[in-house]
């Protein structure tokens, strides 16, 4: 980093902290700290909802994820469009015109006050540990550049985004996401340009996206059904839809954001537009996570990305075994690469097959040498498991993009994980406010103490998320990481709310039941089989509704 | 905690029903994952 790159990052936050800041004014009742009064216009709940998914992971997890394994993540979110016109059609009016504050408190009108703290705390663990995630992943960045602790980055990026958040309400958070999407777009295209012209200039952009093919890269699509498989058309469509369908439906952190719309109108043209806009997005930017890789097959890459972990194994038994290793096929792979192309050009199909089938043998040899490092890594006491998919992209952005664009990817990257945290955190406060302290605790006070008492939530969610991020280094690639914790709950709160709009039959302790047994099936799973967490959500959503309707069509007065 | 007021519900600013704007996104989920599709077939 240098100094323009320091005046670009310190200048970005800057603004971005003060603009949420000013616009945390007039924040002085629960109604406008929590719901922003219900007056949100679409544009901008659209883009504060699309901001809390696009934080910090997306650029560093997402970018290494195509690097590593192609752009067949975009399959992901095939379901999520389907989920939006779902939640359009059900889920929003019914919210809009409970005039609840969080999802939970319309699961008490609709079922009982258990169903409703079940969900509730369901909702608290799963979000309390993705908060963690979330703010872990810019302490990664700041460990990359500045060669600081994670625990002492995490420390200090949580601090800020704490503060940050307890000052200000779901507006402030909500127009600093604004803000900070259209920072984001900024980021994604001048990364691309800047990939695409660090290329070799013998290397066209067509060029590059046909190494990327033959590497397998550009793998957007993928037909196969296999339920250990996590991305395909059919896990995405299926598990995809799910997810979101839980994720928009059933978490506050999501839910809160369009419940702040002035219009039910208002809040579907907020979810449709992230419904046709973040397919696109994902896509452009596992797009540039390929464009990397082929930036690297003409430039050398460490062998592992992290440099601890590098700095760690050269002095282990076997790592000078690995690097011949790993250099010979990355010769073998920029020789075999320039062939390919050659070849290609000439519309040589014979010399285009035999370039191909090199460049794949060098490149599973790199892969090879790569899965040795790595072993050695765990060899010399370092994590299980060990992935260093984070941080792929960090170091291509620390080492080869120029001055003034390095502070503005990093300011993209610390500005989203504040905004996504601030979002979250707030929404567990909402959740600890109205769905338990208001509920259980001081059921009458005044406007004035849930004020404050949401402000003590928020800074006890903080500081939770803060604790929980010391850990998150040590459960792999980060993009992977957070839906997975989701998954492990997702499934439960999403079949207590099919049960809630969809089967009127089904009474409040079938429900909680329910809820419970969806929630073992789910963890069972996850603790003795190989299936992906993908499925996790459609697993826990059918056995939470069949376990229901099995105890309502007992006919047991108790349980209807 | 005040309640916030009443919520109205509108037709979309296009296609003049909702049903007709779902349809849509379908539509438009379908053309692209087909793009996609060929995408990944043309460069494979």
């Amino acid at each position: 980093m240098r100094l323009a790159d320091w005046v670009v990052l310190v200048g970005t936050l800057t603004s971005i902290v003060a603009y949420g800041l000013y616009r945390s004014r007039g924040s002085n009742t629960v109604d406008r700290y929590l719901l922003a009064g219900k007056t949100m216009p679409w544009y901008a709940m659209a883009l504060s909802i699309m901001a809390t998914q696009a934080s910090a992971i997306t650029f560093i997890s997402t970018t290494g994820q195509s690097y590593v394994d192609g752009m067949r993540f975009v399959q992901f979110y095939f379901g999520l469009p389907i989920a939006m016109i779902v939640i359009c059609a059900t889920v929003v009016p019914l919210f809009q015109r409970a005039k609840v504050y969080t999802a939970y408190e319309f699961l008490e009108k609709r079922f009982d006050a258990k169903t409703r703290t079940l969900a509730s705390i369901v909702f608290l663990c799963q979000r309390g540990l993705s908060a963690g995630l979330t703010i872990y992943a810019p302490a990664l960045v700041l460990t990359a550049i500045l060669g600081w602790p994670e625990r002492a980055t995490t420390l200090v990026m949580g601090g800020v985004v704490v503060t940050y958040t307890v000052l200000g309400g779901i507006k402030a958070v909500t127009w600093s996401d604004v803000q900070q999407m259209c920072i984001i777009f900024l980021g994604l295209v001048v990364s691309l340009v800047t990939v695409i012209v660090l290329l070799p200039h013998s290397v066209s952009f067509r060029d590059a996206a046909f190494l990327a093919g033959a590497a397998g890269r550009l793998n957007a699509v993928t037909t196969n059904f296999d339920w250990n498989d996590r991305y395909n058309l059919w896990s995405g469509l299926l598990g995809g839809t799910f997810l979101f369908l839980s994720y928009f439906g059933c978490d506050q952190s999501q839910v809160q954001r369009y419940l702040t719309g002035k219009s039910i109108e208002q809040s579907r043209l907020s979810l449709l537009f992230n419904a046709v806009a973040k397919i696109p997005m994902q896509a452009f930017i596992l797009f540039i996570g390929a464009m990397v890789f082929v930036f690297y097959v003409f430039i050398q890459p460490p062998v592992l990305f992290q440099q601890t972990a590098l700095t760690r194994i050269q002095s282990v038994e076997g790592y000078t075994g690995v690097a011949a290793d790993y250099q010979s096929a990355f010769d073998r792979r920029r020789n075999a690469a320039s062939a390919l192309l050659d070849a290609h050009h000439a519309h040589d199909s014979a010399g285009e097959a035999r370039g191909k089938s090199d460049y794949r043998a060098a490149q599973a040899a790199m892969d090879a040498a790569r899965s040795h490092a790595a072993q050695l890594v765990e060899r010399s006491g370092g994590e299980k498991g060990f992935s260093d998919t984070n941080y792929i992209f960090l170091t291509f952005v620390t080492r080869y993009l120029p001055t003034g664009i390095v502070g503005l990817v990093i300011a993209v990257i610390l500005a989203a994980t504040m905004s996504a945290s601030s979002g979250e955190i707030n929404s567990l406060a909402t959740v600890t406010v109205v769905d338990i302290y208001k509920r259980y605790v001081r059921r009458d006070a005044s406007d004035h103490h849930y004020l404050a008492a949401s402000r003590w939530a928020t800074l006890f969610w903080g500081i939770y998320a803060v604790v929980f991020a010391g850990f998150a280094g040590r459960l792999g690639p980060l993009i992977v990481a957070v839906n997975k914790v989701g998954s492990l709950f997702y499934g439960t709160l999403l079949g207590c709310f099919v049960l809630a709009i969809g089967i009127r039959r089904v009474r409040g302790t079938a429900a909680f039941v329910g809820m419970l047994a969806g929630e073992a099936a789910i963890l069972a799973t996850a603790a003795f089989t190989d299936v992906s967490w993908l499925w996790y959500n459609v697993i826990g959503c059918a056995v939470v509704v069949a376990v229901a309707l099995a105890l309502t069509r007992s006919a047991s007065p108790h349980y209807s | 905690m005040p309640q916030p007021g009443p919520v109205p519900d509108q037709p979309p600013p296009f296609l003049r029903t909702w049903r007709r704007v779902y349809i849509g996104v379908i539509v438009y989920l379908v053309l692209l994952i087909a793009g996609f599709f060929l995408f990944t077939r043309a460069y494979q």
